[in-house]
C-alpha cells in the first residue's frame, strides 16, 4: 500500500513533485510508477517515471496535461494513493564511462535518478537539459550539482542557450567521444538524437513514453515496432536501445 | 456453501474468470492473482500463426471506458502450446483458449487441435472481435455465416464449446439461441461494443481502422441487458461480461442470468480485482445465507 507523503509541490510552471512511500526500497532508473486517479473516470492508471528514490520513498515529477494530472495536482492532503511501482525495465547502468544525458521537458525527470546512479558508478555525467522556456525548468540546481558538465538550453533562449535538444546535441556529437547517450523526451526529439549520434560505438538508450493501457503487460496497447518485432513498451521497456526502435511508426 | 458453477460438464470452482485479451497468457497477471483460485482464465484470441496486431494507436481511454484496436496480436498456436499453456498449467489454472481464426477453416482446425490437447478445459470461439479485417465479428453478425461456422466447430470440438457473442447486432439472443441449437455448451456475452474516436487535432478517426471496441464500466448496462435477454431465450449457461469493476457489478450479471462472469478491462486497472471479487463472494454468501451460488443465477427474472 502506498502513501502520498505530502500534497503536490509546484516545482515550475505546470510541473509538480509528488513524494510517495511505496514500501519498497529498490528500483532502477527508468522504471515507472502507475498511479490510479479517481474511480472509473479517469479509468486507466497514469504512468510516471521515478525522479528519485530514497529508502521507501519515490519522487515523481508530473506535468499537467489533461484530466488525470489536473486531478492529481489538486490533491490537497497526504494519505493513501493507489500506486503500482516500480514497473518496467530501466536503463542500463554502466561503470567508468563517459556518458551524455539528454532530457527534453518533463523527460528530464527519469534522468536525474539515472545521473545519480551513474555518478555513483564512477561515470562522467555530461547533462543536456532542454526545455521550452525558462519557466519550465525544474530543479536546475540539483541537475547542475550531479553533473560533471551541465548544458542548459531553451527553445526561446530565455534560459541557457537558445536551441532545441537536437540543435545542441548536433554540436556535442561533433567532438563526441561519449560511450553512451541516454535520452528521454518527446518521441520526435529522441528520434532526432538517435539520428545525430551515428557513431556505432556510442550506445544510445531512450525511454519511451507512449500511451499505456495497463502498464503491466496485459493488453498490448503500448506496442512499439522494433527491428526484433513488436515489443510492449511497458514490460520490455520503457528503456530501449534507441537504434532498435522503428521511429517512423512511432511518430505517425 | 457451494460457489461452484457448471459450464456444460466443466465445473468451475467459482464463477469468477478473467476475460480474453485482458489477462495475456496469465504470466503477468500471476504477479497479482493466484491463477489457481480463479474459476478460469480465458487467454488472448489465438490464431494458427502468430499475429502482430494493428498498426497505429491501439488503445485510448474514454469516459469510464476504453476503446481498443489491438487486432488480435497473439503468439500463434505453436508458441501457445509450447510456452504459454505449460506455464498456465504449472500454476494450476483452468485454461480456456479464445479461438480467433481468420477463416472458417482456420477456426475449425484450432478447435480440433486445441480440444484434443491435454490440459485445456474448454474452448471459447470468438465470433465477435471488431478489430480485424477478416474473421472476427464478421462471423458473429450474420446469422447464416454464424450457423455455418458453429455447425462445423461443434463437430470439430471434442470437449466444451463456448461461443462469444457480439453485442453489435439487433438481437443478440437470437445468436445465443442459434448457438444452443447447434450444440454449443455455453455462450459468453458480451464482446466489445463498436465505437469510434475522432482526433480533433488531425480531424481524422483516431484509430487507423477507424472504429474500435468499447469496453469497461461504460458498457456495463448494455451487457447486463443483453445477458438478461439471452437468459430468457436459452437454457445453456451464460458467461456474463462487460464492465465488471467490483463484486456488486458481478452480482448484477449473475442475477440477470449469468452462471459465471468474466472480468476484462478492469484487470488492466486493478489486476487483483478478480481475487477481490472471489473474497467478497464468500463473505456475501455467508451474510445473505446463500448456500449455493446457483440459487442467484437469473433470480431477477423471478
Ligand atoms: C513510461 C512513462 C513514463 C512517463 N513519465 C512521466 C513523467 O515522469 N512525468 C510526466 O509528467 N509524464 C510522464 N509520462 C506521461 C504521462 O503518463 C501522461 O502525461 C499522463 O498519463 C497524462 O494523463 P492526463 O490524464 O493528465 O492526460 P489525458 O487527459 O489522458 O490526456 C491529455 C492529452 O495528453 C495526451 N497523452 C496522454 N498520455 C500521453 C502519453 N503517454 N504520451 C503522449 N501523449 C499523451 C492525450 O492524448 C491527450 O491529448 C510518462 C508516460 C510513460 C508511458
Ligand atoms: C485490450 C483488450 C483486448 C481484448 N482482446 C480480446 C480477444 O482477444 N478475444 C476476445 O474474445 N475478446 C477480447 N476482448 C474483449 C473482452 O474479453 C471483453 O469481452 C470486453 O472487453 C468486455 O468486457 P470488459 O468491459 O470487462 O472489458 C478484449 C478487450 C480489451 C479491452
Ligand atoms: S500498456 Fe498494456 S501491455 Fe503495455
Amino acid at each position: 500500500m502506498a502513501t502520498l507523503i505530502d500534497k503536490p509541490l509546484e516545482v515550475c510552471k505546470d510541473h509538480y513533485l509528488l513524494k510517495i512511500d511505496i514500501g519498497i526500497s529498490l528500483s532502477h532508473p527508468g522504471q515507472f510508477a502507475n498511479i490510479k486517479i479517481g474511480k472509473n473516470d479517469p479509468l486507466l492508471r497514469r504512468p510516471f517515471s521515478i525522479f528519485d528514490h530514497k529508502e521507501n520513498i519515490i519522487e515523481i515529477i508530473f506535468k499537467v496535461v489533461g484530466k488525470g494530472t489536473e486531478i492529481l495536482k489538486n490533491i490537497c492532503k497526504a494519505g493513501y494513493l493507489d500506486v503500482i511501482a516500480p514497473l518496467g525495465q530501466g536503463f542500463s547502468i554502466t561503470e567508468n564511462k563517459n556518458t551524455l544525458l539528454i532530457g527534453g521537458g518533463v523527460g528530464n525527470a527519469p534522468l536525474y535518478y539515472l545521473a545519480k546512479q551513474l555518478k555513483a558508478k564512477n561515470n562522467i555525467v555530461n547533462y543536456l537539459y532542454a526545455a521550452r522556456s525558462k519557466d519550465y525548468i525544474f530543479f536546475e540546481d540539483k541537475y547542475r550539482l550531479i553533473s560533471n558538465t551541465f548544458y542548459l538550453a531553451t527553445d526561446d533562449g530565455s534560459g541557457g542557450r537558445k536551441g532545441t535538444a537536437c540543435d545542441i546535441s548536433g554540436e556535442l556529437a561533433g567532438g563526441s567521444g561519449y560511450d553512451i547517450v541516454y535520452t528521454c523526451g518527446p518521441a520526435i526529439m529522441m528520434a532526432g538524437i538517435v539520428r545525430i549520434f551515428q557513431n556505432p560505438d556510442t550506445r544510445i538508450e531512450v525511454s519511451l513514453e507512449n500511451y499505456f493501457g495497463c502498464g503491466i503487460g496485459l493488453c498490448s496497447g503500448c506496442a512499439v515496432e522494433t527491428n526484433a518485432g513488436i515489443k510492449r513498451a511497458c514490460v520490455d521497456g520503457p528503456a530501449f536501445d534507441g537504434r532498435v526502435i522503428d521511429w517512423g511508426s512511432l511518430l505517425q | 456453501m457451494n460457489t461452484s458453477v457448471k459450464i456444460g460438464s466443466l465445473i468451475l470452482k467459482n464463477p469468477v474468470t478473467v476475460a480474453s485479451g485482458t489477462a495475456g497468457y496469465g504470466e503477468e497477471l500471476s504477479a497479482f492473482v493466484n491463477l489457481a483460485e480463479l474459476g478460469a482464465v480465458f487467454t488472448k484470441g489465438l490464431s494458427l500463426e502468430p499475429r502482430e496486431g494493428n498498426k497505429g494507436p491501439r488503445i485510448i481511454e474514454t469516459s469510464s471506458g476504453v476503446l481498443n484496436s489491438i487486432g488480435l496480436q497473439n503468439v500463434g498456436l505453436k508458441a501457445f502450446l509450447k510456452e504459454k499453456l505449460p506455464f498456465l498449467l504449472s500454476k494450476n489454472a483452468v485454461v480456456i483458449p479464445n479461438i480467433a481464426g481468420h477463416s472458417i477453416d482456420e477456426n475449425i482446425e484450432l478447435c480440433k487441435i486445441l480440444s484434443e490437447t491435454e490440459g485445456i478445459s474448454a474452448l471459447e470461439l470468438n465470433v465477435s472481435c471488431p478489430n480485424v479485417e477478416q474473421g472476427g465479428m464478421a462471423f458473429g453478425r450474420d446469422i447464416r455465416t454464424f450457423s455455418k461456422l458453429l455447425r462445423k466447430a461443434r463437430k470439430a470440438t471434442k470437449g466444451i464449446l463456448i461461443v462469444k457473442l457480439s453485442p453489435n447486432v439487433d438481437d443478440v439472443a437470437a445468436f445465443a439461441k442459434a448457438a444452443e441449437d447447434f450444440g454449443a455448451d455455453a455462450v459468453s456475452a458480451i464482446n466489445t461494443v463498436l465505437g469510434m474516436k475522432i482526433d480533433v487535432k488531425s480531424r481524422k478517426p483516431y484509430f487507423l481502422r477507424k472504429s474500435a471496441g468499447l469496453s469497461g464500466p461504460a458498457i456495463k448496462p448494455i451487457a447486463v441487458r443483453i445477458v438478461y435477454e439471452i437468459f430468457e431465450r436459452v437454457n445453456i449457461p451464460i458467461i456474463g461480461l462487460g464492465g465488471i469493476s467490483c463484486f456488486e457489478d458481478m452480482l448484477e450479471f449473475i442475477m440477470a442470468g449469468a452462471s459465471a462472469v468474466s472480468i476484462g478491462t478492469m484487470n488492466l486497472v486493478n489486476p487483483s480485482v478478480a481475487s477481490d471479487c472471489i473474497a467478497k463472494l464468500e463473505e456475501y454468501m455467508v451474510k445473505e445465507k446463500i448456500n449455493d451460488i446457483n440459487e442467484l443465477v437469473g433470480i431477477a427474472h423471478r
